[in-house]
């Protein structure tokens, strides 16, 4: 059994100072503690598996070679998910063409949203598909910053250090995130929202 | 209106915990009392939520991997390509060092070594006979050697003519009692051998200078010295008187003396 909390006497940055000395142990360990967290932040952006486990597998690579540039001070979930979130924008950018991204599996207008039978839209058995797609379209930090505080559930904070930018910025960006959002599901969902 | 545009701002953050107090409270006693705003807020209250459901997607997602096996997997990876890293660096440092740019004329000079050592190699051997005339450093007219020739052939006749002349004045000129013996006394056959292979020495040099004259007379001189030397012996006193007179009215010697003359102005 891997553990997936540090021992109380041994925090993250014992771990780390040990995965700097390159400790197979303690790398093993840090992987354990932080995959599911990369992997949320991964599949969230890609909505696709395989790519999120591709992401992760790359994080813990990059994070293996740059550890020596960590600072005992620094927060490490967060210096781990600004590695992720660069990676998932590179990998975006080489793999992710117009036409693959809308590529998907099901039409949204050929989803079971049942608008007039249904009382709740968001009862609709297709609704996660629809956000899914919708999140999709957002720009580039939008969507990130809409996935760190709806599925990774980042403080504003540690949003603003992932990604580099003052909390004013995401606080703002995270309005305009939801407001297009809405503005995106809305044709599928009835004009209420 | 203004009031609401500035509230509703503030409406994510204060659904996602984000507001501080005193913003919440001035937030929630707005919406106690605009009735638009509260409606709005529900809606996007609503939103949120729905927003929740893709949680359940990645939940999904979640459970299918192997959280067990992957930290392993990613380890091995890791540690894996990290050596692999190592061997390639260790090479690229090596690539690295060969092809630096400052080590490019160093190249440029050997390959145009080689090029040009591979092209004075391909030209030697193709013209050995070349590289020869060139090291006797003698050039010599083409003509040069075949007057040289010729002029050896010459004095070489007119060495053959004269002694063969001394030895014919010798022999006529022997007492005629002595005469028989002449031809069997050690020195006379001595010269006439000698004379003989002489005369086979020059015989093509005659021919190939085409000096016809003085073949004719040699041939001459020479068969009647192969004839002396051989049939002296048997011959009698007067016979031998006889082949004396032969000689003198033949003008033989005055024959050699003329051919002499010839060859000495080049003129046979």
């Amino acid at each position: 059994m891997i553990k997936e909390r540090p021992d109380e006497n041994e925090d993250i940055h014992t771990l780390i100072e040990r995965v700097k000395k390159r400790d197979r142990e303690a790398f093993m360990t840090v992987t354990a503690l932080y995959q599911k967290k990369v992997f949320l932040l991964a599949f969230s952006f890609f909505h696709n598996r395989e790519d999120a486990l591709d992401i992760v597998q790359e994080t813990f690579l990059r994070l293996y070679q740059k550890v020596h540039l960590f600072r005992k001070g620094q927060n490490f979930q967060n210096w781990l998910l600004q590695i992720a979130k660069n990676l998932c924008i590179d990998y975006h950018r080489k793999n992710y063409s117009k036409s693959k991204e809308y590529n998907r599996e099901k039409p949204i207008e050929e989803m079971n949203l049942a608008l007039s039978d249904e009382k709740d839209p968001y009862l609709s058995s297709d609704l996660k598909g629809i956000f899914s797609e919708c999140v999709k379209k957002l720009a580039t930090k939008q969507r990130l910053i809409f996935v760190m505080k709806h599925y990774n559930q980042l403080e504003y904070q540690e949003i603003a250090q992932i990604l580099g930018i003052a909390l004013g910025t995401v606080k703002s960006l995270h309005f305009k995130a939801v407001q297009n959002m809405r503005g995106l599901v809305a044709p599928y969902l009835g004009r209420q929202l | 209106m203004t009031e609401c545009k500035k509230f509703k701002k503030d409406f994510v953050a204060l659904l996602s915990q984000e507001l501080d107090e005193e913003k919440t409270k001035l937030l929630q006693s707005h919406l106690d009392r605009c009735p638009d705003c509260k409606r709005e807020m529900a809606q996007l209250e609503k939103f949120m939520k729905g927003a929740e459901s893709l949680k359940m997607d990645i939940e999904q997602a979640m459970e299918t991997v192997d959280w067990e096996e992957l930290p392993r997997k990613i380890t091995e990876n890791v540690f894996k390509q990290e050596v692999s890293a190592l061997k390639e660096s260790w090479l690229g440092r090596l690539s690295r060092f060969l092809f630096q740019p400052r080590l490019r004329p160093v190249y440029a000079g050997l390959l145009l070594g080689v090029l040009l050592g591979s092209l004075a190699t391909y030209l030697i051997l193709r013209a050995p006979q070349l590289k020869e005339a060139r090291s006797t450093k003698i050039s010599v007219p083409s003509n040069f050697l075949e007057s040289m020739e010729l002029e050896m052939a010459r004095r070489e006749t007119l060495d053959y003519l004269e002694r063969s002349q001394y030895l014919l004045l010798d022999f006529i000129q022997s007492p005629s009692e002595k005469s028989a013996e002449f031809w069997q006394s050690e020195f006379a056959s001595q010269k006439a051998r000698d004379l003989l292979a002489k005369k086979k020495y020059i015989n093509p040099q005659l021919d190939k200078y085409q000096m016809a004259k003085a073949k004719i007379i040699c041939d001459q001189i020479e068969l009647l010295f192969y004839e002396l030397s051989q049939i002296s012996v048997k011959l009698s006193a007067g016979e031998i008187k006889k082949i004396q007179k032969f000689i003198e009215e033949k003008q033989i010697l005055m024959k050699i003396d003329l051919l002499k003359k010839e060859l000495g102005k080049s003129e046979v």
